[in-house]
């Protein structure tokens, strides 16, 4: 339907319901194309007009459409007063109306009544994300910065997750404010970033150079930069952090590996206690080893090839460097076939370590074991991302570990065509929002690139003081 | 109230307001109508002359005068704890927004929204009460209009005074039942057992159980309304679990008297090993032919979230031997997972004790999961798919033909 340009008389809008298919969401229908065509608020209001006059009552959808309209186009007092008579009229509102308010009060220089109506919220529910958003965003644009941390804190002990224009809102209206106690709530912020493991986009980056640089007496400069692949930032020089993980750490996921994928509710769901028994000690006598092999993710790198001859070529190429190596597969590896031709097999038996999984048994579980239990230096050769086994695993925390270890521990064969496997470099710093108190370096990703989550980002922001 | 805002009514329509609007008195005489500001008026004046006629504020004049009215009368008396209610409320207020929300909604169900971990879960759980209020209505209104066209029926019949002459009394039910009832009994002596086993009730959500036993009841019933039907045996039953009180919702007194084998014993304490075969969709083996000397298990698991190797993890467990319904070598699949309903299965199974035909048997597997029946060579069906696909998709069909040729070559091979 198009809305009227003009506010229409009663008779007017009778005609147009009637000309309407279905009549009894004609009004709905009305509201929400002005909604979409941002139709003058005198229309909607002659139609409200209409309705109230022939049933002496509006409808609670209704006045919400009337109130997106009103906050679409900033008209601060008929929020005011579309709240009031929604107030008196109902006991309590509903979610959509309260976001819709405190979005349309907030963006006003009535915003401190958007803070009243978040108190409303709390007292039924818990606010969400978008309204503390919009409450916090107008407190930091009012420069009432203590206001906003302290809606900050509430939020984030009430575990809802602050979106990054919160956050950026932060560094942008505190620029060349002075204040210790401010500096170090900012400082909380990129903490939290680190901990989180979140990386800002570039104008967010942005926002966060300007704020350093606009401290004064500290003298902070900002440098765009790349780092080299040693993990060595060319501005500053320093060395960032070592991606590795501690021997606390490194344990911890051995054990939750066999704890959660291995395990699980049941041992029988992956493999079968007898055979993980087995595999134990057959790892235990041989440890440790440089490379891990998942020989049937390896064996379809080139379809056009036979599978026997892929992983023959794959041991081939790591065997020259005299390292111990570890292929995992399954029996029917072993059983003669067009795929797998005997001969190969034994040869392949010489150069390297094989077990032998059962045909039911899932051969990843056995990689995730033998490479861990190896120690740090192992690495494991697969194109699969594991990510199945990633998600047995209970917390995020253990995941997050289990990421990091994945990166490092990731022999990738780049070109797959020509069967010829080259090491990946695996990179030796951690790509998070780290400080050493006279530097700042924090990881940025430009807005519009595809990131995937596979891939970190390569492009940091260093900040030294002068 | 109302006769003021009449009077006003007919102050604005008479020639003063524009006079009035002018010297800015117009604040003055309707203190409630705030933002048709003074600018706003003279504009309209001048752009249309019939809107000048139009109080656009008069709508909240109308709901201002309303709620008066309407506090006196929501004092109402309140006899559920204030959670519970403050939950209500909200509920009332989603329903007026015009959210799918059940219109009456129990303290139980409320109880249950609020244990809710989260909003998703919440407005799931909702969804789903409202979509069941709406098929109760439905059924209801449905119900009545049949009650009135059986009436209107039997008046006419009583009107032209027409009787038939039938040798039997019509006694349909009744005598069915006692057939069906005997059979049933023969099979509880010579009937091949076919065993639901009952142990993953903590492998599912509550509405996972309710959906099982629902599955179940439907496949017992088919069972009983079949020729030969099976021995139904219930194993690893245990008393008071959800399973049993599902059933007895379902069932009420007819429960006890059942003609099937419930027991909280094992299969592999009541029959022989060797003659088990674990029924699994996660199976490596296919089954190929229906095996009358053999005893079939069935999991009784409904699992929405999807659980892989559950079933199969019990068969090992066991050392069972395991089997998958040849869906691949008869069907051409086309979505949906390759785990059927239980009563699907039931009739999958019966259809292949009376006749031994797979395509018979697998006409019950639902016509969206497949395309068709494999009666052709591969590179056949690979064509007939992609004129499918051409068909049906467009430009899209290249990529997925050849994805779908890559995953069946595999499959193939595999076998």
């Amino acid at each position: 339907v198009q809305p009227p340009e003009k506010p229409l008389q009663a008779e007017e809008w009778n005609r147009l319901r009637e000309s309407f298919q279905s009549p009894e969401i004609f009004e709905e229908v009305m509201l929400d194309s002005m909604v979409k065509c941002n139709s003058p608020i005198d229309v909607a209001k002659s139609l409200l007009t209409h309705v109230a006059k022939s049933n002496g009552d509006i409808a609670y959808k209704l006045l919400v459409r009337y109130l997106i309209l009103c906050v679409q186009q900033r008209q601060t007092s008929e929020i005011l007063d579309v709240y009031d008579i929604m107030k008196s009229r109902f006991k309590i509102l509903e979610n959509g109306a309260y976001t819709l308010l405190i979005r349309g009060l907030s963006n006003s220089d009535q915003w401190r009544m958007a803070l009243t109506i978040l108190e409303e919220v709390k007292k039924i529910m818990i606010p969400s994300r978008t309204q503390y958003e919009c409450c916090i965003k107008a407190a930091s644009r009012h420069q009432e910065m203590n206001l906003a941390f302290e809606l900050y804190h509430e939020m984030l002990a009430k575990d809802l997750v602050p979106t990054l224009d919160v956050l950026q809102a932060f560094f942008d209206f505190s620029r060349g404010m002075k204040g210790a106690e401010l500096q170090k709530e900012l400082f909380g912020i990129l903490l939290y970033l680190r901990e989180n493991q979140l990386c800002p986009h570039k104008t967010f980056m942005r926002s966060i150079k300007l704020w350093f640089e606009s401290i004064p007496e500290r003298n902070w400069r900002g440098h765009l930069t790349n780092i080299k692949e040693s993990g060595q930032c060319p501005v500053c020089s320093r060395q960032l952090e070592d991606s590795s993980l501690t021997e606390e750490e490194y344990n911890n996921l051995r054990e939750k590996i066999i704890r959660d994928v291995i395990h699980g509710t049941d041992t029988f769901r992956k493999t079968s206690p007898q055979e993980f028994e087995a595999f134990q000690k057959f790892v235990e006598n041989r440890l440790p080893f440089d490379v891990v092999i998942d020989g049937l993710n390896v064996s379809h790198v080139n379809a056009r090839k036979m599978q026997c001859e892929n992983l023959f070529n794959a041991v081939n190429y790591l065997a020259k460097k005299n390292t111990r190596l570890l292929v995992l597969g399954r029996k029917h590896m072993l059983s003669n076939s067009s795929n797998w031709k005997r001969e190969i097999m034994q040869e392949m038996q010489n150069k390297a370590d094989f077990f032998f999984a059962e045909n039911i048994s899932e051969d990843d579980a056995f990689l995730l074991y033998a490479t861990l239990r190896s120690g740090k230096h192992c690495k494991f050769v697969s194109r699969d991302f594991l990510r199945d086994h990633k998600a047995c695993l209970s917390d995020s925390l253990t995941r997050h570990l289990f990421r990091k270890w994945q990166l490092i521990y990731w022999v990738m064969s780049k070109k797959m065509l020509f069967s010829v496997f080259i090491q990946q470099p695996a990179l030796r710093y951690d790509c998070v929002v780290q400080t050493t108190g006279d530097t700042w370096h924090i990881p940025y990703k430009d807005i519009f690139e595809e990131k995937y989550s596979y891939r970190v980002p390569r492009k940091w922001l260093c900040i030294q003081q002068k | 109230m109302q006769s003021a805002s009449m009077l006003l009514k007919k102050i604005i329509r008479s020639s003063v307001l524009p006079f009035a609007a002018q010297h800015g008195m117009k604040k003055d005489l309707f203190p409630l109508s705030r933002t048709l500001s003074l600018s706003l008026c003279l504009e309209q004046e001048n752009s249309c002359s019939r809107s000048e006629k139009l109080d656009l504020d008069a709508w909240k004049k109308v709901m201002k005068s309303r709620l008066q009215e309407e506090v006196n009368e929501t004092v109402s008396e309140c006899k559920e704890p204030a959670t519970l209610a403050a939950a209500r409320e909200m509920l009332e207020m989603w329903r007026l927004a015009g959210k799918s929300v059940p219109e009456n909604i129990t303290e139980e169900q409320l109880k249950t929204f609020m244990e809710c971990t989260s909003k998703s879960a919440q407005k799931k759980y909702l969804k789903y009460l409202h979509l069941k209020e709406l098929h109760k209505k439905n059924d209801k209104r449905k119900m009545e209009e049949k009650r009135e066209r059986r009436l209107e029926a039997q008046e006419r019949a009583s009107e032209t005074g027409v009787r038939k002459n039938n040798s039997f009394i019509c006694l349909w039910a009744n005598c069915m039942d006692k057939v069906y009832n005997w059979r049933a009994a023969q099979s509880m002596v010579f009937g091949q057992p076919l065993v639901f086993d009952m142990s993953f009730e903590k492998d599912m959500s509550v509405r996972e159980v309710a959906n099982t036993v629902r599955q179940i009841v439907l496949s017992e019933s088919t069972n009983r309304r079949s020729v030969d039907p099976f021995h139904i045996h219930f194993c690893n039953f245990k008393d008071d679990s959800l399973y049993h009180k599902e059933f007895i919702k379902h069932y009420r007194e007819a429960w006890g008297k059942l003609l099937i084998t419930v027991t909280d014993q094992c299969y592999t304490e009541i029959f022989p090993k060797d003659k088990l075969i674990y029924l699994t969709a996660d199976s490596p083996k296919v089954m190929k032919t229906f095996d009358h000397n053999k005893i079939y298990i069935v999991g009784s698991m409904v699992d929405r979230n999807i659980k892989t190797g559950v079933s199969l993890a019990r068969a090992k467990r066991l050392g069972l031997e395991t089997a998958a319904l040849p869906l691949e070598k008869y069907l051409l699949w086309n979505t949906g997972a390759k785990n059927l309903t239980l009563d699907q299965m039931m009739q999958i199974l019966l259809t292949m004790k009376d006749t031994g035909d797979w395509q018979k048997a697998l006409e019950f597997v639902p016509k969206r999961k497949y395309c068709g029946f494999v009666n052709k060579p591969v590179y056949e069906l690979k064509k007939t798919l992609s004129l499918i696909n051409t068909l049906k998709l467009g430009k899209r069909q290249e990529e997925l033909q050849k994805q779908f040729a890559k995953n069946y070559s595999k499959k193939q091979t595999q076998k």
